[in-house]
């Protein structure tokens, strides 16, 4: 009997032992034809790139493309990890800021001479994320951008002026039981992330920082705006007193908010969850005459700076597959996402789907999203500040100095 | 009189139990939020209602896992690790725990007191050392690298918890083993293995917990979906802002069912196994 | 002859664990020890340079906010308030169920769950049971207890009162386990004698179960400081990053930041340092006022 079980304990081990160093063996083979990709696509985005990895891989027979998946900040402190130790995957897909970081650290390649002039100009420029003189970055995706969601159950026009916004927002709000609870909201939204705050800031005609990347938080216009959605929440009483992002989601799902301000991201769920929603381009500030415009920015391919020489061709191949129009084009069908290359902006669905041309319409009005590794201090100073203020823990006023002190040093720690 | 006891007693009794049973509920209740979860439909973390059987409640997120993610995989993969780790766990630390307990030498309570030190030095800066060491000896993206690295996780209480438990148990078995003829390591595998059970059903079980759930070093060493832990599957259904809620629901659920059988069917030896090292014996 | 064969004995099974431990902890430590003197960060990733303490100097007097002593006072805290109820709770239960009642094994293993489940995945239901308006615990405050609901993770203290509450949870269950196994090696004669005396419940927990539980609790509690102490998941995920504006951060929290966030590895490896040095003085002293290892020997 126990010697039964010495006998299994003895083949478990035997078998480990196997599978332990065959999986260290494989990857001893680090090969021109193999190329692998760390990316962060959402789930939907993910399916799509598997089966054109696929057609891919037909088509080149003997290459093997392999993509890996990797929550966004995961994959940023991952690959700066494996990058510094000279490792890493051949491409790093993700959001357009990823760049600067990773350009000072040295750990992508310029790509200006990797690819030639006309590929280039087929581009919206908005997708070829230029920093410091070079092109570090192609974009598959143009948006990332937040929009104005509603539920067309509840809402037969989308509001075009702040004005309108409110006197929908109130008229949305209700206490549907009379137990002096809010059963609805008109408007919600992140609370927690000030790159939901950016749309007021530029209406009122502020933003971040200047060409230079020094902030420019301690302005009228970010008082402005921090009043402005202080008094929805304080004067008007349209939106909830607190929300981040899942409850605003949910609020959203289920019927009890009846708009919210999100991205394009988010608009595959909100079918999903059986909501029947409309998107419009967020309102436009009466005082200042200026369109809410948020950040676009673009997501795309870098490749590692660590990669061999006889490898980069290939790669080349493989993403000029990725980015062809055929492959763009798909994931547009499927997730309603805006393509980088020029000519498919005349494809009938892009302009003939209400989704999309408003999609269109707001990225126009949007701006785009800086690179420079500064805009994380910038988010960090911020945060603290726009929170309190939707916490009551703060003034506007006094919110406007202290972003920008503290924006101005978390950017000297970062640098020294 | 007697019955006045007796009512005392009941009354004690009654207390007991109440106050057993509030805090089964608080221990309890954080565990079935996840069930409810996996329950919803389309993906809400949070609910504006408070059933623990949601409106709507669907298996889909279930299914969903079994039938189109490589779901098995992972728990194949999970349960190999674990595994492994678990057996090369409970047999360094019933050694190293032995040498502690019955012999005096150079540096014993220095190694002692190591073991203590490797838990204080924060984790995660590891990280970037340890990635770097692996690509040097060629672990990166193998089972040996993070199972070397979690066995080095869980032994420092292993062998603290072994160690405790031979304390208690009497040199003279040994002494009178090897009267019988045995030598010293017969003594130890033949008499005190078998007498340390509970002992080494914790450190196993340490052991075992230590590779099932843990996530940041597998990220960082393993770049093979084919390769993926339990953890690393369940995380990727954490995406920015678009989390399949369901689905991490579902998973969450399933990576706790084993933990929680063991603890069920060990908790008998678990209560008597866990004595690091000080009981004097 | 003999004296040899023991000390082979003892390597032969001391070696393994050590070497482990070695290969696994010593190399990263002393990488770290090199970068903490270092000014690696997103300008000098790859051109990192040894500057001296220049790191360390920051720790102690850069006026970041909040600073390394309010951050490490609210260590302390943490680590102290946790690590308390865990073993009041812990030995608490440990007492309830160490007596002759039904549904013991029932009540032990329901209340062993919360160390069973993964840190990640709990933390995030707390995260939801948090929240101000659909949270369960408001729910809870208000309508059975009438009392106003608590904003919890919109303000510093409260965020931070929410965090220890969670780890609390997650604590108390291992405290319970090694307390149940104290109590159940005390020899019953002892109550017996003590019954006799017509001693009350106060005394005989106060003469024979503490004292009887303490050698075996000593340990247990030192090892919970140091992993409380260390223990970033529940902070991270709860506080969702050191939010409210970085106000709920303990040392830990704060080297993760710092490093992953901000790329200033050489800062998070000089605090790294630093926390190491408090925990192993703070080690060293307790377990001399407490005399833990005195079996040791």
């Amino acid at each position: 009997m126990s010697d039964n079980i010495n006998l299994k304990l003895f083949t478990f081990f035997i078998i480990s032992i196997n599978l332990i160093f065959t999986s260290s063996a494989c990857r001893k083979q680090d090969d021109l034809s193999k190329i692998l990709i760390w990316h962060q696509m959402r789930v939907d985005e993910r399916e799509i790139l598997e089966a054109q990895l696929k057609r891919y891989m037909q088509l080149n027979p003997g290459i093997k493309v392999e993509a890996l998946y990797k929550e966004t900040e995961e994959l940023r402190s991952g690959f700066i990890i494996a990058a510094i130790a000279g490792q890493g995957p051949d491409l790093v897909y993700g959001p357009s800021d990823q760049v600067g970081p990773f350009q000072v650290m040295d750990i992508i390649l310029p790509l200006d001479t990797l690819f030639e002039q006309e590929f280039l100009e087929g581009f919206n420029p908005k997708a070829l994320v230029y920093f410091k003189g070079n092109l570090y970055q192609i974009g598959d995706k143009l948006g990332n951008h937040l929009t104005l969601v509603y539920n067309k159950d509840l809402i037969k026009s989308p509001p075009e002026t702040d004005i309108e916004l409110i006197e929908l927002g109130q008229k949305l709000t209700v206490d549907l039981n009379k137990d002096g609870k809010i059963d609805r909201y008109g408007l919600v939204w992140n609370y927690t992330e000030p790159f939901f705050f950016i749309p007021f800031l530029s209406g009122f005609g502020g933003w971040v920082m200047d060409e230079d990347g020094n902030p420019t938080l301690d302005t009228q216009a970010n008082i402005d705006a921090l009043n402005f959605i202080k008094d929805l929440r304080d004067k008007y009483k349209i939106i909830p007193g607190e929300a981040d992002y899942n409850i605003a989601d949910v609020l959203f799902k289920d019927g009890k908010a009846g708009m919210i301000i999100n991205g394009d991201w988010s608009w595959a769920g909100y079918k999903k969850a059986g909501i029947n929603i409309g998107i419009a381009p967020l309102p436009k500030i009466t005082k200042t005459g200026l369109w809410c415009a948020p950040m676009v920015s673009t997501k795309g391919y870098s490749i590692n700076s660590n990669v061999r020489k006889e490898k980069i061709p290939s790669i080349i191949n493989l993403l000029k597959f990725l980015l062809a129009p055929e492959q763009q084009m798909e994931v547009t069908k499927q997730i309603n996402t805006m393509p980088t290359l020029k000519i498919l902006y005349d494809d009938p669905f892009i302009k003939n789907d209400e989704i999309m041309v408003n999609s269109q319409l707001q990225i126009e009005r949007g701006k785009p999203m800086p690179v420079v590794p500064e805009l994380r201090a910038i988010w960090d100073a911020m945060r603290p500040s726009y929170q309190a203020v939707l916490g009551g823990a703060k003034s506007p006023e006094k919110a406007a100095i202290d972003m920008q002190e503290l924006a101005l040093r978390k950017i000297k720690e970062m640098n020294e | 009189m007697k019955k006045k006891i007796n009512n005392k007693k009941f009354i004690k009794k009654l207390v007991t139990h109440l106050v057993l049973i509030i805090f089964t509920i608080i221990a309890v209740y954080p565990v079935l939020q996840v069930i409810t979860i996996s329950l919803r439909p389309a993906d809400r973390l949070l609910s504006t209602s408070l059933e623990i059987i949601p409106d709507n409640a669907t298996l889909k997120s279930y299914i969903e896992l079994f039938t189109n993610r490589p779901f098995l995989l992972w728990v194949a993969n999970s349960a190999f690790v674990s595994l492994v780790v678990t057996l090369t766990g409970v047999v360094f630390a019933s050694m190293a725990g032995y040498a502690f307990s019955r012999f005096n030498f150079i540096g014993k309570k220095l190694g002692l007191l190591s073991l203590l030190v490797t838990q204080m030095f924060p984790a995660t800066m590891l990280l970037l050392p340890l990635y770097i060491m692996l690509i040097y000896l060629g672990l990166i993206n193998s089972y040996l690298g993070i199972i070397i690295i979690y066995t080095a996780t869980a032994l420092p209480f292993c062998v603290w918890t072994m160690k405790g438990y031979y304390d208690t148990i009497p040199y003279s078995l040994e002494e009178a083993a090897k009267i019988d003829g045995c030598n010293q390591f017969q003594a130890f595998y033949k008499i005190i293995l078998p007498l340390a059970a509970p002992a080494l059903v914790i450190t196993g079980l340490f052991s075992f917990m230590a590779a099932w759930s843990e996530y940041i070093v597998a990220a960082q060493v393993l770049q093979d979906t084919q390769l993926w832990t339990l953890p690393l599957g369940l995380k990727s259904f954490e995406a920015n802002m678009t989390t399949e809620w369901g689905l991490y629901g579902a998973a969450s659920f399933i990576v706790m069912i084993p933990v929680v059988i063991l603890f069920l069917v060990l908790s008998r030896w678990l209560v008597s196994g866990l004595t690091l090292g000080s009981v004097k014996g | 002859m003999k004296r040899i064969y023991k000390n082979i004995f003892i390597a032969a099974f001391v070696a393994p664990t050590f070497l482990i431990l070695f290969a696994v902890v010593f190399y990263p430590f002393l990488y770290n020890l090199v970068i903490s003197f270092s000014n690696m960060n997103l300008r000098h990733i790859k051109d990192w340079q040894i500057i001296g303490f220049t790191q360390y100097v920051k720790v102690f007097t850069d006026p970041t906010e909040p600073n390394f002593y309010a951050i490490f006072l609210k260590t302390v805290i943490w680590t102290f308030v946790n690590v308390f109820f865990h073993v009041v709770i812990g030995v608490f239960l440990a007492l309830l169920l160490n007596q002759q009642i039904k549904g013991k094994s029932i009540y032990r293993t329901l209340l062993i769950l919360p160390w069973a489940i993964p840190q990640y995945i709990v933390a995030l239901t707390w995260r939801g049971m948090f929240n101000y308006e659909y949270g369960s615990i408001n729910l809870v405050i208000t309508k059975y207890l009438s009392l106003p609901a608590v904003e919890w993770l919109k303000s510093p203290t409260e965020a931070f009162i929410a965090c220890i509450l969670t780890n609390v949870w997650l604590g108390f269950p291992f405290m319970m386990v090694v307390a149940l196994g104290a109590l159940q090696s005390i020899p019953h004669e002892l109550y017996e004698a003590a019954d006799i005396d017509g001693a009350n419940w106060f005394y005989k927990l106060r003469n024979i179960t503490i004292p009887l539980i303490k050698p075996v609790m000593i340990p247990a509690i030192t090892l919970g400081i140091v992993w409380t102490f260390n223990n970033l998941n529940i902070i991270w995920l709860v506080s969702n990053g050191g939010e409210p504006s970085d106000q709920t951060h303990i040392l830990i929290s704060f080297v993760y930041k710092a490093a992953f966030n901000l790329y200033r590895y050489g800062y998070a490896a000089a605090l790294s340092m630093i926390i190491f040095v408090i925990l192993l003085f703070f080690s060293l002293f307790f377990m001399k006022k407490t005399r833990a290892t005195e079996s040791a020997y």
